[in-house]
């Protein structure tokens, strides 16, 4: 994974970047101040827009699920005296009142989940899967299961994209839960026909042929260990001071 | 001493009513390059399953006779044994991708056998850089073109240095320059080679020795001269045809008229920069280009299942489009019905055009059932029962053989004179069509 600009980038070896990214994550659920939660927040998206490809919808989906929260947070609490809006009085919720204590709690649980949506966004899309799993020397096997599920869903994405287009290309349209379900047994189909075929190649390059060797992974550089330096600075702060 | 004995070679699929292979025998000097040629479903690919030991191995089925790779027993070796004596690359690149990471993927093979550590890296980037693929490298296979992945798929195969290459189809989503290149590593390498090729003038320059095969058996095995000579006297659509390219504007009225047409995936440069194009009813159009020239952007804009971000996209009535690898994109569970789709369910004007692209008998199959020929096929006809005024077809002979190619090209022109426009976006210069337009060169019109 890269830090930095194309000019003076850092990059880290998967281990620490997915120990730094973790950490990440973790500082961000311990965190309670609003300002400290954006930074963390705003760095981690910047991290994000790095990927050059497939990051809308992990984009997409942490920015709604964050303004869901944000949006809905105050009206499930009922905390604070400094009121900023007082709604009806609604059955089972009681009165809708949206206090200044409320807001900050809404900021902070929504900052929590975008830090943590961006941070995965940046492990799906910046590290070498490959070789983090391959760091698991004990589990070879697991490993590669793993490495072939991060990679299923964008080949379901594609091969979904292409049914849709297919059938639109016949003049037919496809609208609606019940028309886009339709296309979910094809999608079975063909992932399976694909989990045979990939079965094969791999048999025919030698999978299970006996002691298998590892391409040797980089040393790690001195900012591999900075990372995970950072990494426990950044949960001891959030837990002390933050 | 030949690297591969094939005697007696009979085998048949689980449940399979006809055997795949019959009485096949052959022998394979090393360094030789073959041509293996023939209809789909004549045996081609099951053949080099055999020789790769993944028949039986992984199929199962009924096998008799024996196989021989470099004095051993593919019965009582296992693939993956045999793999780095033997390497294959498979007709679709995306189903044999392993690893997230291009480098990583060209690693797999080498770290499977057992390859010292230290000279896995080197290998790997040596590969890939003998298929002008080392840019690649740090890559994610799943944003590749199906163009780089087949390099990608080549070079995890070379890095292996195996004794024996198997290629099945190894140049289908290659332009011609590209393929060109591709095959002349091959020759340089010197390993034994058996290539597969439905576009066959490629293979046929490339290779020592030629075998054709039809229902599942050797037809002819002769060296490159006495196989051109009996491909002449029985099977010449399987000679490379010349194909007359022509800039003259036939047809009628303008079907489908693009102007100046500029499109960019979100986020991603302009793969088409002002672009025009115009399909008249009773032509066939080729549209031509290397990879990523935007053929398939264009050919989507012009169905109209792509808006452009600039210029106009004008068509009269109704398109149809079949994309590439149609077979992978089947929605029914019964041919019939596949084709019946696209027109409300009518199956009695289905099963015509079944009956047009030589399908009618597999009306009550199941799609994927059919091989992967019998599927582009499928494909076309589900697109064209609805008989749009434009048809446009990506690719529709990647996997066609000559004879079927042949067949298409005829039915396509019976269509086009029905008042129709046909445009075919394809890397086969052999395609025949009434005018070929080349898409770098439009764009430098346009420039």
């Amino acid at each position: 994974m890269r830090f930095g600009t194309a000019r003076r980038a850092v990059r880290l070896a998967p281990v620490p970047a997915a120990a730094l990214l973790a950490a990440a994550a973790v500082a961000a659920l311990l965190m309670d101040q609003v300002l400290p939660l954006a930074l963390l927040t705003a760095a981690l998206l910047l991290l994000s827009l790095q990927a050059n490809t497939r990051l809308r919808p992990y984009l997409f989906g942490t920015g709604t699920a964050a303004l869901g929260v944000f949006l809905v947070w105050p009206f499930l609490q009922s905390t604070g005296i400094d009121v900023i809006w007082e709604g009806p009085i609604v059955p089972v919720l009681g009165q809708l009142d949206v206090t200044r204590e409320e807001i900050a709690l809404a900021s902070v649980s929504a900052l929590r989940l975008a830090a943590v949506g961006f941070a995965f966004s940046a492990y799906a899309l910046l590290l070498d899967h490959d070789r983090l799993v391959a760091s698991a020397s004990f589990a070879r096997h697991s490993a590669l299961a793993v490495a072939l599920a991060t990679r299923l869903v964008p080949t379901l994405e594609r091969d979904a994209a292409g049914l849709a287009e297919a059938v639109r290309g016949r003049g037919v349209k496809v609208a609606g839960v019940r028309g886009h379900a339709r296309l979910l047994s094809p999608l079975v189909a063909g992932s399976l026909e694909r989990a045979a075929n990939l079965a094969e190649a791999m048999e025919a390059r030698g999978f299970g042929s006996g002691a298998p060797t590892r391409a040797p992974s980089p040393d790690w550089a001195f900012a591999d260990y900075a990372a995970l330096a950072a990494g426990a600075a950044l949960i001891a702060a959030a837990v002390l001071w933050l | 001493m030949a690297l591969v004995d094939v005697s007696g070679l009979e085998f048949s699929y689980p449940g399979a009513a006809q055997p795949a292979l019959e009485d096949v025998s052959l022998r394979l000097e090393p360094g030789e390059v073959v041509a293996l040629l023939g209809p789909s479903g004549s045996g081609k690919s099951t053949l080099l399953r055999a020789l790769a030991g993944l028949v039986p191995h992984f199929h199962g089925g009924r096998f008799a006779g024996t196989v021989l790779v470099a004095g051993m027993d593919t019965r009582r070796t296992r693939p993956a044994v045999l793999a780095g004596t033997t390497a294959a690359v498979f007709q679709d690149p995306e189903d044999q991708v392993v690893m997230a990471l291009v480098r990583n993927e060209v690693a797999f093979g080498l770290e499977n056998l057992g390859v010292p550590s230290a000279e896995i890296w080197p290998r790997a980037d040596e590969a890939l850089e003998a298929v002008g693929a080392l840019h690649l490298a740090e890559r994610r296979t799943s944003e590749l073109s199906g163009g780089e992945l087949q390099r990608v798929c080549l070079a995890s195969a070379l890095a292996l240095r195996p004794r024996l290459l198997l290629l099945d189809e190894p140049t289908s989503q290659l332009d011609p320059e590209a393929a060109e290149h591709f095959l002349a590593l091959v020759d340089e390498l010197g390993a034994t080679t058996v290539l597969s090729e439905q576009r066959t003038g490629r293979a046929l320059g490339l290779a020592d020795r030629v075998i054709f095969m039809e229902g599942g058996r050797i037809l002819a095995d002769a060296v490159r001269d006495d196989g051109l000579a009996w491909l002449a006297e029985h099977r010449a659509h399987y000679l490379p045809p010349q194909a007359e390219p022509s800039d003259t504007v036939s047809g009628g009225e303008a079907v489908c008229r693009l102007d100046g047409v500029r499109f960019a995936y979100r986020g991603g440069p302009d793969v088409l920069g002002g672009t025009s194009l115009e399909v008249r009813r009773g032509e066939v159009v080729a549209l031509e280009g290397p990879n990523g020239s935007g053929k398939t952007t264009l050919a989507k804009i012009a169905a109209g299942l792509l808006e452009p971000d600039a210029g106009t996209a004008w068509r009269e009535g109704r398109a149809g489009y079949l994309s590439q690898d149609p077979g992978r994109y089947l929605v029914r569970d019964r041919v019939l019905d596949e084709v019946a789709l696209g027109v409300g369910g009518d199956r009695g004007r289905a099963l015509g055009a079944l009956e047009h692209v030589g399908l009618a008998w597999a009306a009550d199959r199941h799609p994927r059932d059919l091989s992967s020929g019998e599927r582009e096929r499928l494909g076309l006809a589900a697109v064209a029962v609805a008989k749009p005024d434009l048809l446009v077809l990506d690719e529709p002979t990647r996997g066609i053989d000559p004879d079927r190619k042949a067949e298409i090209a005829d039915w396509l022109v019976e269509y086009a004179a029905a008042g129709r426009g046909v445009l075919v976006a394809t890397h086969d210069r052999s395609f025949p069509a009434d005018r070929r337009v080349s898409l770098e060169r439009e764009a430098l019109l346009a420039a």
